[in-house]
């Protein structure tokens, strides 16, 4: 899967648009002039959510009523056009021009992301690090994405019903109803229980193997465990019977709370460097190499069941690795996924000229660098104007505004 | 900008009432009304009348009726030991289309849902209970739509039909025909393998 052409309007400062090659993919330039705003638009065309922001409507420019982020995508030798529309209060999806609903919408463009904001899943709620999981496990099967929003509608009309329940004079009169939400609960819980354990187990599998990525990064060995909250009450083997058992077990304590108290939203992911919780113990740049490993293990077990590269963003790469490490993990993506990657520093989009597509980002438009390497698909939206001005070594005009 | 005229506004306010019909569409439905010939809107007034004088609910099974006890409540022609349970009216209609039922209906006007205010009480449950002691019913069929809401509603029934000692059964969940297999949740394909038919 490539994303081979981006277009996008009324998107934060973003203006025009911006074509790929199926490699690396640079975008450089001064801070504040939109490098991680195209980095973001790739993401959120890809995942419909943003990793800088959980309101969409941000991203709506100043002076207009809605964004719109358009992109082709090639997959074999089928392009097709992917776009998203962002408005004050809703946002909508269409694949070729027909609007679609989300679970259609996505895994036509597979989008992991490594920036700042990200540091969360390492040091922030445990709630990043679920998402974290499932990020990945719905990359790898779609279908869980139901599960979850399954899970969630049954959760939130649980805890309206708890809700209720805490503050009636009766509230036994309420429990036959908790139990009828409880019964899926469990169904529901243990497909999301055992999904993300083995999501996990298998990203455990990939790390042990990832010697070459231990190299990159360091010595520490990264490892990772799902941590179930109900750990230590039962047979996590056969959660779904343990999970029955808890919720009946603590069923007058959720009516007196008023809200679930059990379940799988209430998990965690331990992130462990040489056996010791990273969060806690490793330094910031531990923290990222941490973090970086996780990312390329999602990478490759995506590779693994799609036997195709999904899309992987680095924002900001200097600011996180230095020369030699940037170096390794760029080599280490090469063929496995088509990298994004935003820098300030001039430099590092000099030296990966010769390989990657580079663009320079001023005032929100992305002008593409002559003389870098034309890594394009043939027939895919080959972008002419900038190669014919590819000789006299200067930058291009932009070809859109 | 200045308004419709009173009668136009008041139109579009009362269309805009109804489930799914936004300010905008209730604006374009207001317009084709305004435009329509005067035959095309009397008939669609006469129809509105219609149905709030002649249709009343079923005193038995709550479906919607002209009669009561409604057609299906009376007829000779069904089978009298089974009860099956549905949310709206209309998916008794998509039941009764399929001609495989043969049996009685219940019609629940709705489903459990906390967020929508909607609990037991709300439901249509009393006269079932009610129906259950009178006649000799020996199969009780879960038909409530396979949503979540559905699902509760199946579940809760199920609890409180279960000391009656009828069988209970609930119709196949899987996955709905027309639509991706790739995109159904892990339940559901679950439940749509287990309970899988040999052909
Ligand atoms: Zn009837």
């Amino acid at each position: 899967m490539l994303l081979t052409r981006i277009e996008a309007s009324g998107f934060r400062n973003l203006e025009g648009f911006a074509q790929f090659g199926s490699g690396l993919n640079i975008f450089y330039g001064d801070n504040a002039q939109g490098k991680t705003n195209w980095l973001e638009a790739i993401y959120i065309l890809g995942n419909t959510k943003s990793f800088r922001t959980s309101q969409l409507r941000e991203c709506i420019a100043f002076d207009q009523q809605q964004a719109v982020l358009r992109g082709e995508t090639l997959r074999g030798s089928t392009t097709k056009q992917i776009q998203l529309l962002i408005a004050e209060d809703s946002k909508q999806l269409f694949i070729n021009g027909k609007r679609e609903a989300l679970t259609r919408y996505l895994g036509n463009l597979d989008v992991f992301a490594f920036s700042l904001e990200e540091m969360d899943v390492i040091r922030g709620e445990p709630g990043q690090r679920r998402r974290f999981i499932d990020r990945g496990a719905v990359a790898v099967s779609p279908r869980f994405l139901n599960t979850l929003s399954r899970y969630n509608q049954v959760i939130k009309q649980k805890n309206r019903l708890l809700g209720e329940a805490s503050q009636s004079d009766n509230p036994a009169q309420y429990i036959s109803q908790v139990e009828a939400w409880n019964e899926q609960l469990v169904e529901l819980g243990a497909a999301i229980h055992d999904q993300r354990a083995s999501y996990v187990e298998r990203m455990n599998q990939v790390l042990d193997q990832n010697d070459h990525g231990r190299a990159i990064f360091g010595a520490e060995r990264i490892t990772v465990r799902y941590r179930s909250q109900l750990e230590g009450k039962g047979d996590l083997d056969n959660y779904a019977d343990l999970f029955g058992e808890r919720l009946a077990l603590r069923l007058t304590a959720e009516i007196a709370a008023g809200h679930s108290l059990i379940g799988p939203h209430r998990d965690d992911l331990e992130i462990m460097s040489d056996g010791r919780e990273v969060s806690r113990y490793g330094s910031a740049g531990q923290q990222r190499s941490a973090l970086l490993l996780l990312d390329l293990a999602q990478v490759s077990i995506y590779n693994s069941i799609y036997e195709e590269s999904p899309v992987l963003l680095i924002d900001d790469i200097d600011a996180e690795l230095d020369r030699g490490r940037i170096e390794a993990l760029l080599s280490e993506l090469e063929g496995r996924a088509q990298t994004f990657v935003s820098t300030s520093r001039r430099a590092i989009a000099n030296r990966y000229r010769d390989r990657a597509q580079t663009h320079r980002v001023e005032r929100g438009q992305a002008v593409r660098e002559t003389g870098s390497y034309d890594g394009v698909f043939v027939g895919a939206g080959f972008d002419n104007d900038a190669i014919d001005q590819a000789d006299d070594g200067s930058m291009s005009k932009p070809t859109a505004g | 900008m200045l308004d419709y005229a009173e009668p136009v506004t008041k139109l579009i306010d009362e269309l805009q009432k109804m489930p799914g019909v936004g300010a905008k569409s209730a604006q374009r439905l207001a317009f084709h009304i305004l435009r329509a010939e005067r035959e095309e809107t009397d008939r669609l007034i006469e129809a509105i009348q219609e149905v709030k004088d002649k249709i009343i609910f079923c005193s038995t099974c709550n479906n919607i009726t002209d009669v009561d006890p409604c057609r299906y409540c009376t007829s000779p022609g069904r089978d009298r030991r089974a009860i099956l349970i549905v949310e709206e009216p209309y998916n008794l209609v998509t039941i009764e289309k399929t001609r495989e039922y043969r049996g009685l209906y219940h019609v629940l006007h709705g489903a459990l849902s906390p967020i929508r205010g909607i609990g037991p009480d709300q439901l249509k449950i009393k006269n079932l209970f009610e129906r259950l002691r009178v006649e000799e019913v020996e199969e009780i069929i879960l038909a409530t739509n396979p949503n979540t809401e559905g699902e509760a509603t199946a579940n809760y029934l199920t609890k409180l039909l279960k000391p009656l000692g009828m069988r209970i059964t609930r119709i196949a969940m899987g996955v709905p025909v027309g639509s991706d297999l790739e995109y159904a949740d892990e339940v559901t394909m679950h439940k749509a393998l287990t309970n899988r038919i040999e052909l």
